[in-house]
């Protein structure tokens, strides 16, 4: 089912988009609206209604200038344009918003101030620093908290003086956000180069009383303003027994620049627990440019087993052909866990110089790692089709097996024989069902499907009857036209066997190639049976394609003339109800003339017809009396 | 090379099913990087110690799909809900109670008392979108990680902030952007970004709408008690306007840019923010592009700094389900689409690769990598710059089709060049009290 729900939702919600167009004035994209500042500047002294100047407003956040800015002004005094006055004066360019906005200051209080506070802190306007700093004292916590962040987003020196201060005398709600401000100051300070005086912002926030996710922040910016010197700092927070401070650690050295840290990592890797070391790995693995392999490899190696599987696992992406004999050894191992990581991660580490070492062991390979070699070559889809031929005569059934799936993966169409040989003759037989299973997966992954098809129809020509089946199921997979064709002739021929199943995969064919041939089946074959499962596969296709839907009517058209019981033919009227068209609704009323239909039909005919009415067709003139 | 008339005939068999897979086994088939269950204790039942303790904000249509993927994972508690309609918190309540199996859920109808709380580790964000931000970058100054439903950004300021938030809060941000999570989109992706297609030319997206969509100032009607309906947080960060019932239930202030109007929406960003991210991340997640034409015969052409282009295109597509995208490169080109299917120029490009067939865009995958991120301090997949990116190209793309001319955008000042009108669309103040 679940996987059912997105679908779902899917048509929900264009119902839903469909329900609020009703809503909404649906207004073709079009340029700049062609009225003059001056006309909007007038209908904002006019007395026209709030959601006119609402509209205005946003006009005038593309088009005022300072002639704007005075009217606007006046509305930041208004609950309910103040947010709309604030859209346009927020970005208009020069220092008359900015004045205006810093007058606001002066006369509005509660959370109007608090919007002309934050647009200044948006402007970034140097000049209401001193205004701003003062209302940090403001007794009103939502006032000075706002003062707080915009006087960080203004971040000069000023501004960044003022937090340094209200840091040691505010409290609360109002420390909080000066904490807020104090990092903004000091992040800016670090991109504009000047890390020392950043550094020490996020030292004083550290030791201060604040909530923990300030703590972060600037314990973050501590480690990453002090450059290659805060390598010890990320140590230390590392080793914090505080766990939120241990997953900042983890953060952070994701992204801490050069190689140096990867060699603490290293070293931090044998101190930490096991819990912490297993993620520890992890983040080492996402720096491949500079980590220390040989410590994961370790890690992979000996120790805790869940930092071991960790381990295993981050050589996936910091693998290389020097870890190979370390995850052999894991692999071969005893315990099944380490055993399969260490098998999933051999089979994706990027490399080539992997896939030649893995060939190279082959030859002289011990019986335990034999089929394991062999299983990765197939995993890896190394083209080593000669060693497992090779492995193929060899007399543990293990090794055969694993031998038939890797040739499975890689073998080429020109060597597709081999397989079909040990499908159609088969030297043991406790090998025939892995056998079918390689030769299926390789036919389904075969560029040139019509010359793999074309095999796999001569080989069935000569196939014992115990296979045939099994080379038309995998025809099907296979697809295409010669696959197609082949089918059909089967589906026709003396072969009862090889009717059922042919009519059957024809039933289930997935594209509408399979059209003519279901429907010459539906009037041809042999047997009854399989006349009704090509006619239901036909109006399978007509119900679930895409396709114009005067051709889906056809098909429905064709289908009901062929059928010979009320099933298939309700069937068939059944796709026109779910593809409402005019042409559907007139094939519905035709049907109505066939008796045993009658009633279905009429059915059928009446909600095509309410769907189409909820599209705004007029279907008056294909139903009688008004049409329900 | 020929394009294959019908997606079936070209490669369609030569994938495996799983879709019956993804339903019964969730994570099973999670993706390769990340780390064994075992080794972070999700083998069995998980010790509460461990568990990503979550909490859901605005849960409706959407987000209960959402919290449909998160419940089952083993490693979830979800022990609070917050949304302000009274309905619906209590529909969400239910549903939660009925999975663990006790009245342990509790309801806030403003979400801050939510963030407040020290016991939720991460939020799931899946308002309307006129929230998705500014309760996005709240969560994180309150230390909590997030899964934040799409389209994440009203604008391009917005978007900067957002990527920059999440950096200095060392958060794990995974945008709404499931479809990176699913093995057709990820190859077809991963084809485009490593070359297989040869140097890639043009990439393309279905904004399925270049349209405005701009709603009138509605009639005012009596406000609900706020305990019923809280017009006031439902409004938010948009600007103000009258109660009106038809506002509520799914209507989505500014989803499109919100450029003239009270409200407006389109399609450039409501399925940009799918499709055009998969474009970003076939280009590797670069900047955005650099230059937005206006809209053409039904394609809008950006252009990257390297020449690439990302054209959002109404018409053309293979029929292969909804948000398709496709790619072309010097030596072949693939299209993928929400069947779960993709087209490609040549089966060689799968290189004797399954590429499991996942239709429906479940987001399940998504969610484990989000969770799997939460536990590691990784980014996810749809982190907080890969979101950033593909917001950006769609709001330009959007001031492009506003103004109806080119503009041009600068990834070193996040400025349009000489283009002051288009510079003023790059923000919208919030109501108060809010902020970024």
């Amino acid at each position: 089912m679940q996987n059912h729900l997105p679908r779902i939702r899917s048509l929900t919600c264009f119902l839903l988009a469909f329900a609020i167009l009703s809503t909404v004035t649906l207004i073709p994209v079009h340029s700049v609206a062609a009225e003059s500042e001056s006309e909007l500047i007038a209908v904002l002294r006019s007395d026209a209604p709030e959601a006119e100047k609402a509209v205005v407003c946003k006009k005038l956040a593309i088009e005022g200038s300072d002639a704007a800015v005075g009217e606007l002004a006046k509305l930041l005094s208004n609950p309910r344009l103040s947010s709309w006055a604030r859209i346009a004066l927020e970005v208009i360019p020069g220092q008359k918003a900015d004045e205006v906005l810093r007058q606001a200051t002066q006369s509005l209080d509660g959370g109007l101030l608090v919007g002309v506070i934050n647009s200044i802190g948006v402007r970034r306007d140097a000049g209401a620093v001193e205004a701003l700093a003062a209302r940090l004292q403001d007794i009103d916590a939502q006032v000075a908290s706002a003062a707080a962040v915009a006087l960080g987003r203004i971040g000069n020196e000023a501004a960044t003086k003022s937090l340094q201060q209200a840091l040691a005398s505010s409290s609360g709600a109002v420390r909080n956000a000066v904490a807020e401000g104090y990092l903004l100051c000091a992040e800016r300070l670090h991109t504009e180069d000047k890390s020392g005086a950043a550094t020490e912002i996020y030292d004083q926030i550290r030791s201060a009383d604040l909530p923990m996710q300030r703590i972060v922040e600037a314990t973050r910016g501590a480690i990453l303003s002090r450059g290659q010197d805060g390598i010890a700092l990320l140590m230390e927070t590392f080793r914090s027994d505080d766990k939120t401070l241990f997953q900042l650690a983890l953060f952070t050295a994701r992204e801490f620049p050069g190689g140096e840290v990867d060699l603490a990592l290293a070293d931090e890797l044998t101190r930490a627990t096991p819990p912490r070391a297993a993620l520890i790995v992890q983040a080492m693995a996402d720096r491949p440019e500079t980590v220390v392999l040989e410590a994961v490899v370790n890690a992979a190696q000996t120790g805790d087993k869940h930092v071991r599987l960790s381990a295993i696992d981050a050589l996936k992406r910091v693998g290389d052909v020097s870890s190979l004999s370390v995850l052999l050894d894991i692999a071969a191992g005893p315990d099944p866990e380490l055993s399969q990581t260490a098998i999933d991660t051999l089979a994706e580490i990027p490399s080539d110089g992997v896939d030649d070492r893995l060939v190279a062991l082959l030859p002289d390979a011990e019986s335990d790692r034999y089929p394991l070699l062999i299983e990765l070559v197939g995993r890896r889809r190394i083209d080593a089709v000669p060693e497992l031929v090779r492995a193929l005569d060899h007399s543990d059934s293990d090794v055969r097996h694993a031998a038939l799936i890797a040739i499975g993966e890689t073998v080429s169409l020109e060597k597709l024989d081999l397989l079909l040989n040990q499908v159609l003759d088969p030297k043991n037989t406790e090998d025939v069902a892995t056998a079918q299973q390689a030769l299926k997966s390789a036919s389904v992954r075969m560029p040139d499907r019509e010359a793999c098809a074309a095999k796999l129809a001569d080989a069935l020509q000569q196939a014992p009857a115990n296979t045939k089946t099994l080379l038309l199921e995998i025809l099907s997979d296979v697809g295409g036209t010669t696959a197609l064709q082949t089918l059909a002739m089967s589906a026709k021929s003396n072969d009862a066997e090889m009717q059922d199943a042919a009519s059957r995969l024809l039933g289930k064919w997935n594209n509408l190639d399979a059209a003519p041939v279901l429907l010459d089946l539906a009037e041809t074959a042999p047997e009854e049976k399989y006349r009704v499962r090509a006619l239901r596969g036909y109006i399978g296709l007509a119900r679930k394609f895409n396709m114009p839907e005067r051709d889906r009517v056809e098909m429905c058209k064709r289908a009901l003339d062929q059928a010979s019981r009320s099933d298939e033919q309700k069937l068939a009227l059944d796709v026109l109800k779910l593809h409402p068209s005019v042409a559907a609704l007139k094939l519905a009323v035709q049907t109505k003339q066939i008796p045993s239909l009658k009633q279905d039909a009429t059915a059928a005919a009446a909600e095509i017809a309410q769907q189409l009415r909820k599209k705004g067709v007029d279907v008056s003139r294909f139903i009688s009396g008004g049409g329900s | 090379m020929t394009r294959p008339t019908n997606p079936s005939s070209a490669t369609a068999p030569r994938r495996r099913f799983l879709k019956s897979a993804v339903a019964s086994a969730g994570a099973a088939i999670a993706a390769p990087t990340i780390i064994p269950g075992s080794a972070l204790g999700l083998d069995g039942a998980v010790p509460p110690s461990e568990r990503v303790v979550m909490g859901g904000i605005g849960i409706g249509r959407r987000g209960g799909y959402d919290l449909s993927c998160f419940l089952p994972q083993k490693d979830v508690q979800f022990i609070a809900v917050c949304d302000i309609k009274q309905k619906r918190r209590d529909e969400v309540k239910k549903i939660v109670d009925n999975h663990y199996g006790n009245q342990n859920c509790d309801t806030h109808r403003d979400f801050r008392e939510l963030l407040d709380r020290s016991d939720i580790d991460a939020v799931l964000i899946a308002t309307g979108p006129n929230w998705h931000a500014t309760a996005a970058m709240m969560a994180a100054k309150a230390g909590k990680d997030m899964y934040c439903e799409k389209p994440v950004t009203k604008n391009i300021a917005q978007s900067l902030i957002l990527a920059e938030t999440m950096r200095r809060t060392a958060r794990v941000f995974q945008a709404g952007t499931q479809r990176r999570n699913l093995p057709h989109f990820a190859f077809a992706c991963e084809l485009a970004r490593t070359g297989k297609l040869g140097k890639l030319t043009k990439v393309y997206a279905h904004p399925m709408g270049m349209r405005a969509l701009m709603s009138e100032w509605l009639g005012p009607e009596p406000e609900p008690d706020p305990e019923i309906v809280d017009w006031d947080m439902y409004l938010g960060p948009a600007a103000w306007r009258p109660f009106n019932a038809k506002l509520l239930d799914g209507f989505n202030f500014e989803k499109g840019g919100g450029f003239v109007g009270a409200f407006s929406g389109g399609g450039v960003l409501e399925w940009g923010s799918h499709c055009v991210d998969l474009c970003q991340w076939a280009v590797g997640d670069c900047p955005p592009p650099v230059q937005y034409d206006p809209p053409k015969d039904g394609e809008l052409v950006a252009r990257y700094e390297n020449g690439t282009e990302l054209i959002f295109r109404e018409k053309g597509w293979i029929p292969l389900g909804s948000c398709p995208v496709r790619f072309e490169g010097e030596s072949g080109w693939v299209e993928a689409g929400d069947s779960g299917k993709m087209v490609l120029s040549s089966p060689e490009l799968l290189a004797g690769r399954d590429v499991a067939e996942i239709g429906g865009y479940p987001a399940t995958f998504h969610v484990r990598d989000f969770l799997d991120c939460v536990k590691m301090r990784r980014q996810p997949k749809g982190n907080a710059d890969a979101a950033c990116n593909a917001h950006i190209a769609c709001h330009a793309a959007n001031i492009a089709l506003y103004l109806d001319r080119q503009v041009n955008y600068d990834n070193q000042t996040h400025l349009f060049v000489n283009d002051d009108q288009a510079n003023r669309m790059r923000s919208e103040a919030l109501r108060e009290p809010w902020r970024l």
